[in-house]
């Protein structure tokens, strides 16, 4: 495997990953924060559309990310060859979840270890040694919606955007007898069903947008130092809306549940288990049956500043849906004739899907050149915190943060900056547990603020 | 196939772990038929190495576990118990396996082959660990195996008579991934 072949994978894991509301931060000054987003700090990917109405402030306006990691991932890349005693399908996840765009301080435990199956007549354990840490306690989630390659052009206070949007979601859910037998190597059991279920569901659409934020209320200070309603003491509120309209390219979705239910002895005859699987699917998309989808949807936010303290609340995709005409099929397995069955339950049937709604909440206290804050992110599959401090001395800032993330695990973050003119150079370490285990990791983001 | 479909969850697990092992222990004994595991003998008058053949039978294994792995390495452990009333002599304990397409697991060489002293009136248990064992690896990887055990006795002193209980046979096979 060449060098080039893998970082265009890594390239490819981080278009695809690194856009998701819980994937890396990739801008230093917002993760030395914990990851905390206000109307000036790490905002750059519209989490509240009202943003776009408050003056530019001390803050940043922008970030250009420094992806140092990618040196890093160079010299020590996964081996995707499957045929290579060295190839790790673990070690190749964590690059999907991880995109290596920041320098790994302290890389998860790798999963690795020999495999035990122990089998008699009656008897059966399996010791999956350190697979056992990628099966979680509860169902495994993934996914999240992404707005990708966007471009925009602004006229005034308002502004038209094309983009597209991805959202993907998976939960696969292990009975508690299976999860048992694989994450704590209990012996399997006669007369007992070991199941799981998977629902998968995936969506693109291209989304056309008209949007418009602009301050609804101004009550200025007593003594108005600045227009910047953060730090001048005013009473002001903005307003933002963007409706939104929805060409869908492609939707499928699946959900099915199946298991093996074991006979008096587990292996007492050449068939001991009984098999049950059956999954129905939905599908519709561009050149094939069904078509395209078409939807509305919008983004939604305000932001009110008093006494330089913010409040701010951001609604993405709020009612957003795609109305399809999709092709319905069940698939049915036999355990009597080993086979599978295929029955199209219903063609172009009428369909709505749903991109569920991102919300932001977030407060912020500035004092001085000392700015406190925290928000409430909740998305599809998980809600996560944040909450951060930033002082600045002269040029130089210094960051501490922290936030629970995807796994419902305590992070910590700092970090520091320097501001040359109109550019800051920031650098930021944090914890995380995006990997496929879920242990606590560390890594150092470096990027440039523009001011 | 079907039996495969729950276990075949574990090799993609398998496969993920890089240059790492599976390792497959089968309690055979536990598949034996309870008359298999204990053999009564009689040796009335002497007779130059005589031959009990303890038992010959098949055994359903995981089915196509060879299709996604290889055997690198294999073991045996045996134990046995002579429980001899009269007579004395030494022997030797046999023990074959061999795959289902063997027309008997006796064609075969013997995997191991374990001595013993019979007294009269003494209990004597046997055991022994066989490592590295080729055909029991290519055995133990197949749908089913076939398994044999015989014991050779040299008498010194007769009648000889006694019961033979298989108390352990226990397989390990060492698998690496061959996807």
């Amino acid at each position: 495997m060449t060098k080039v072949t893998s970082l265009t994978i890594a390239v490819i894991a981080c278009a695809l990953f690194a856009g998701t509301a819980e994937s890396q931060t990739l801008d230093a000054r917002r993760l030395g924060m914990g990851g905390v987003v206000t109307s000036d700090v790490g905002d750059f990917s519209g989490s509240n559309i009202a943003f776009r109405a408050v003056p530019k402030g001390a803050g940043g306006t922008g970030s250009i990310p420094l992806p140092l990691g990618l040196i890093q991932y160079l010299s020590d890349h996964p081996v995707y060859d499957s045929k290579d005693s060295l190839f790790n399908i673990y070690k190749i996840a964590n690059v999907l979840l991880n995109p290596p765009l920041t320098i790994q301080l302290v890389k998860p435990k790798e999963v690795s270890g020999d495999i035990s199956i122990f089998i008699a007549q009656d008897s059966l354990k399996v010791d999956l040694a350190d697979v056992k840490r990628v099966i979680p306690e509860n169902s495994m989630k993934q996914g999240g919606v992404m707005h990708l390659f966007g471009i925009h052009r602004n006229f005034g206070k308002g502004f038209v955007q094309i983009g597209s949007l991805v959202h993907l979601r998976n939960e696969l859910t292990l009975s508690n007898q299976l999860r048992d037998a694989l994450r704590d190597a209990r012996p399997f059991t006669s007369n007992t069903r070991y199941g799981l279920t998977d629902e998968g569901r995936a969506q693109a659409a291209i989304a056309f947008q008209v949007g418009y934020a602009a301050r609804a209320l101004y009550r200025a200070p007593a003594k108005e130092s600045s227009t910047d309603p953060r730090q001048n003491r005013a009473t002001a509120l903005y307003l933002g809306a963007a409706p939104k309209y929805l060409l869908g390219l492609a939707y499928g979705d699946a959900r099915g549940e199946g298991g093996v239910t074991t006979g008096d002895t587990l292996f007492a005859s050449s068939n001991p288990v009984t098999i049950d699987m059956d999954s129905q699917t939905r599908n519709s998309g561009i050149g094939g049956s069904g078509g395209l989808g078409s939807g509305i949807g919008s983004d939604l936010g305000a932001v009110l500043y008093w006494n330089n303290f913010e409040l701010g609340l951001g609604l993405n995709d709020f009612g957003s849906q795609i109305k399809w005409n999709v092709t319905r099929r069940r698939h049915l397995y036999d355990d009597v004739t080993n086979q599978f069955t295929t029955t199209v339950v219903a063609k172009d049937e009428k369909y709505t899907s749903r991109i569920p709604v991102t919300t932001t909440i977030n407060v912020a206290k500035r004092i001085g050149r000392t700015t406190l804050a925290a928000d409430l992110v909740d998305g599809d599959l998980r809600t996560t915190m944040h909450a951060g401090a930033e002082l600045w001395f002269g040029m130089w800032a210094v960051r501490s943060g922290i936030y629970r993330d995807q796994n419902q695990m305590a992070q910590f973050a700092g970090g520091g900056g320097y501001r040359f003119g109109k550019l800051g150079l920031d650098l930021a370490i944090a914890t995380n547990s995006r990997n496929i285990s879920r242990e606590r990791g560390a890594e150092l983001s470096a990027s440039l603020s523009l001011y | 196939m079907r039996r495969l479909i729950p276990f075949a969850l574990l090799f993609p697990l398998l496969a993920g772990c890089g240059n790492r092992n599976l390792i497959l222990t089968v309690d055979i004994l536990s598949f034996l038929n309870p008359s298999s595991k204990v053999v009564s003998y009689n040796i009335p008058v002497p007779a130059p190495s005589d031959t009990v053949e303890v038992f010959s039978d098949s055994l359903n294994l995981l089915q196509g576990v060879s299709d996604v792995t290889r055997a690198v390495a294999a073991s045996m452990d045996i134990a046995a118990s002579f429980d001899n009333t009269s007579g004395a002599a030494t022997g030797s304990f046999l023990i074959y396996i061999a795959s289902a397409d063997s027309s008997s697991p006796f064609t075969t060489t013997p995997i191991a082959n374990v001595p013993f002293t019979l007294l009269a009136g003494q209990v004597t248990n046997v055991s022994t660990h066989v490592d590295a064992s080729a055909s029991l690896a290519e055995a133990l990887t197949h749908d089913k195996a076939q398994v044999g055990l015989r014991v050779i006795f040299n008498g010194t002193a007769f009648p000889i008579q006694g019961t033979e209980t298989l108390t352990q046979l226990t397989a390990t096979v060492i698998m690496k991934k061959d996807l």
